[in-house]
């Protein structure tokens, strides 16, 4: 998952907070955010146990594999943040 | 009307004072409507906030009530802004009550100005400065500063009209003496209240009746004890701008429109029964706070504060019982699915109720969507969100629903759809704060987006009826994966709406569209496959390419709804799950980048 869309998005986010039309995020904001995430984690490694077909089996662990993705951006958003003067 | 226009008319040509004393009530109630349109303005999400978070039980709820009829001065205000609240499921009917109860307490407060404020000072000093700096904020762009204008105006007109009743029963009585109209007994105490209640419903403002009241009886015109008789009938007349609130709003506006009534009514019936007993009890509390005895205006404060605060405490023990009878005698409407339930007039005053009703709409009609959805695939609900194999009940569920999918479709989704629309168009008139209409402008979109998923499964169901009722092979199969792939999505979305809004995200689709995509792009090749093989005839391959382009444009329009719908209230949280989440492009790419990985798999 490439972080260039992510890039552009932060990028316009910074200049709509320069021009007053965003509220600011802080380093708390995406921590929440990662919580959100890993508790979504536990939710489908719960139903990823639960689980027998191996179709199924398939589809749940692509959703883990995805929230893990967005648990690196969104880290990865965090250190960019308190980087921000 | 006329008759007033009458009475006017005949009051002008008798009397130049009499001209004094109606401007005065007139300019008096210009200034209660400026005092409201300001603190209309600072409605942006303040005073709903407030109201949010102080009606969490019945203490809080009557001292909010007090509280801010006290800085409002305007009971019926608090009424309306507490109708609107409840219609839109913001607060409880418990609450309500709670809030109407403290209003009338707080009403009292109006009284307690005149009378020892506007009687003894020369009020109209103040008036007329304060106008001249209100007009100034009036002409500022800043909302807020504007509504600061509003209030200051509202409160400088209410002063000055104040003055002007005052100056007119001065004049008056030296040429009229009103109170040889004055009723002794039982008859005045019924004729006057009657009177009282009159006039608060023909000026619809009890704060405008008690200054009337107060003024005429500093200036000798009406008895004291007649003058008591109207302060009661006041609180009765009062009750008609709750009324007149609730007739445009739903069953709780109403209950609570009826509360007041009946809070309102018992407490006058008390104080007519035990006028005695409270005129003592009056003397009482004036002589031990230093009231002089013939002070007959504070008297008459003191007897206004006493009398709703008895009717409050009367009324407390009774709070349950009231409830159930509201509840009883006020049956909400047999739910009907085709109209809207949130959506009313009494909700898109103020920012907050309007949004949080439109969300609520939304969600009704997404749920009226699902049913169509589920039954138009000839799938029930009720299976889809319970199975664990959601493949193996979609394969299971053959036997087609026997419903008319357009005639439902224009009585449960487009009727609410057209009512969002109109909604969402008479609140963008109003002066709404930009991030509110932002948030309306989303929410509509997000109503349009569900509106097109139920078309396009209008024009999947032929197709899919025709090929699942029986087992027909290949094109059985196309059809039963592309009604898996809706249910499972209609799971996803329900999950998300059933987990607790503190951890749930919009994030938690992405992979839902991620998956979506690639199913999109495996059709054609599989099509193409099983045409080479022989086990698909071209003409249906044509239809069923058709089909699953609607199909597949129904799946993107219920995510990309929910998505936008569940998104985090709180603005920063919403910033980062938009910075987080995959764009429409990245979809595709990460599509194929997995089957570029597959292709190498193979290779290898």
């Amino acid at each position: 998952m490439g972080l260039e869309s992510t890039i552009e998005k932060l990028d316009k986010y910074f200049d709509r907070l320069e021009q007053g039309k965003a509220q600011k995020i802080e380093p708390e904001h995406v921590d929440e955010v990662i919580r959100k995430l890993e508790a979504r984690a536990q939710q489908l490694e719960a139903e990823l146990a639960d689980t027998h077909k191996d179709a199924k089996k398939e589809r749940v662990w692509q959703k883990i594999e995805l929230v893990h993705k967005q648990k690196d951006r969104a880290l990865w958003l965090k250190e960019k943040l308190c980087e921000a003067p | 009307m006329p008759v007033i226009l009458l009475v006017l008319g005949a009051g002008f040509w008798a009397s130049r004072d009499f001209q004094e004393i109606a401007a005065g009530v007139a300019i008096f109630l210009f200034g209660m409507l400026m005092l409201e349109d300001g603190f209309k303005l600072f409605s942006g999400g303040f005073l709903e906030v407030l109201l949010e978070k102080a009606t969490a039980s019945l203490p809080k709820s009557m001292g909010f009530g007090i509280l801010t009829t006290t800085i409002m001065q305007s009971s019926s205000l608090v009424s309306i802004i507490t109708i609107s609240f409840l219609s839109a499921g913001l607060i409880s009917l418990l609450a309500g009550v709670g809030i109407v109860f403290g209003a009338n307490i707080g009403t009292t407060t109006g009284a307690w100005l005149v009378a020892g404020f506007g009687l003894k000072v020369n009020i109209s000093a103040y008036a007329l400065p304060m106008l001249a700096v209100a007009i100034v904020l009036v002409f500022q762009t800043n909302k807020y500063l504007r509504g600061a204008g509003f209030v200051l105006a509202g409160l400088g007109f209410l002063f000055l009209g104040i003055h002007h009743m005052k100056e007119g029963f001065e004049a008056f009585k030296d040429q009229f003496d009103l109170t040889r109209f004055a009723l002794s007994g039982l008859v005045g105490l019924v004729v006057y209240t009657l009177v009282g209640a009159a006039a608060t419903v023909v000026m619809q403002s009890s704060h405008a009746t008690m200054t009337l009241i107060i003024t005429a009886l500093a200036a000798g015109q009406i008895s004291y004890e007649n003058a008591l008789a109207l302060a009661i009938g006041a609180n009765i007349g009062t009750t008609i701008t709750a009324i007149i609130g609730a007739m445009t709003a739903n069953y709780q506006g109403k209950r609570l429109a009826l509360a007041h009534l009946i809070f309102n009514v018992v407490t006058a019936g008390i104080a007519l029964a035990f006028i005695g007993p409270l005129r003592l009890l009056v003397d009482t509390i004036a002589a031990g706070v230093g009231i002089p005895d013939n002070d007959f205006s504070l008297k008459l404060a003191v007897f206004h504060t006493v009398f709703n605060t008895l009717g409050v405490l009367v009324m407390l023990p009774l709070m349950r019982r009231l409830i159930i009878f509201l509840e009883r005698a006020i049956i909400p409407p047999k739910e009907d699915l085709s109209k809207p339930k949130y959506l009313s007039d009494a909700v898109d005053e103020f920012p907050q109720t309007a949004e949080v009703a439109l969300r609520q709409e939304v969600k009704h009609l997404y749920d009226n969507a699902v049913e169509l959805i589920a039954h138009g695939l000839n799938l029930h609900r009720k299976n889809i969100f319970t199975t664990k194999d959601i493949a193996a009940t979609v394969r299971a569920s053959r036997r087609p629903v026997d419903f008319d999918l357009d005639e439902r479709y224009e009585a449960r989704v487009k009727t609410l759809y057209a009512a969002i629309v109109e909604f969402t168009t008479r609140v963008g008139t109003k002066d709404m704060p930009t991030d509110v209409m932002d948030d309306v402008y989303i929410l509509r979109d997000v109503a349009g987006r569900i509106v097109r998923a139920v078309k396009s499964v209008k024009h999947l169901r032929g197709n899919a009826s025709r090929y699942t009722e029986r087992p027909q092979g290949a094109v059985t199969e196309l059809y039963n994966q592309l009604r898996t792939e809706i249910a499972r999505i209609l799971v996803e979305i329900r999950q998300l709406d059933l987990a607790d809004p503190k951890d749930r995200s919009p994030l938690w689709l992405d992979q839902q569209r991620v998956q979506v995509e690639q199913d999109a792009r495996d059709t054609n090749d599989r099509i193409e496959g099983l045409i080479r093989k022989r086990q698909l005839d071209a003409s249906v391959a044509t239809s069923f390419l058709n089909d699953s382009h609607y199909a597949y444009s129904a799946m993107r329009d219920l995510l990309g709804a929910a998505r936008a719908y569940y998104i985090a209230p709180e603005d920063a949280l919403a910033e980062v799950e938009h910075i987080l989440g995959l764009e429409d492009e990245e979809l595709g790419s990460l599509v194929a980048n997995a089957l570029g990985d597959t292709h190498d798999d193979v290779t290898q």
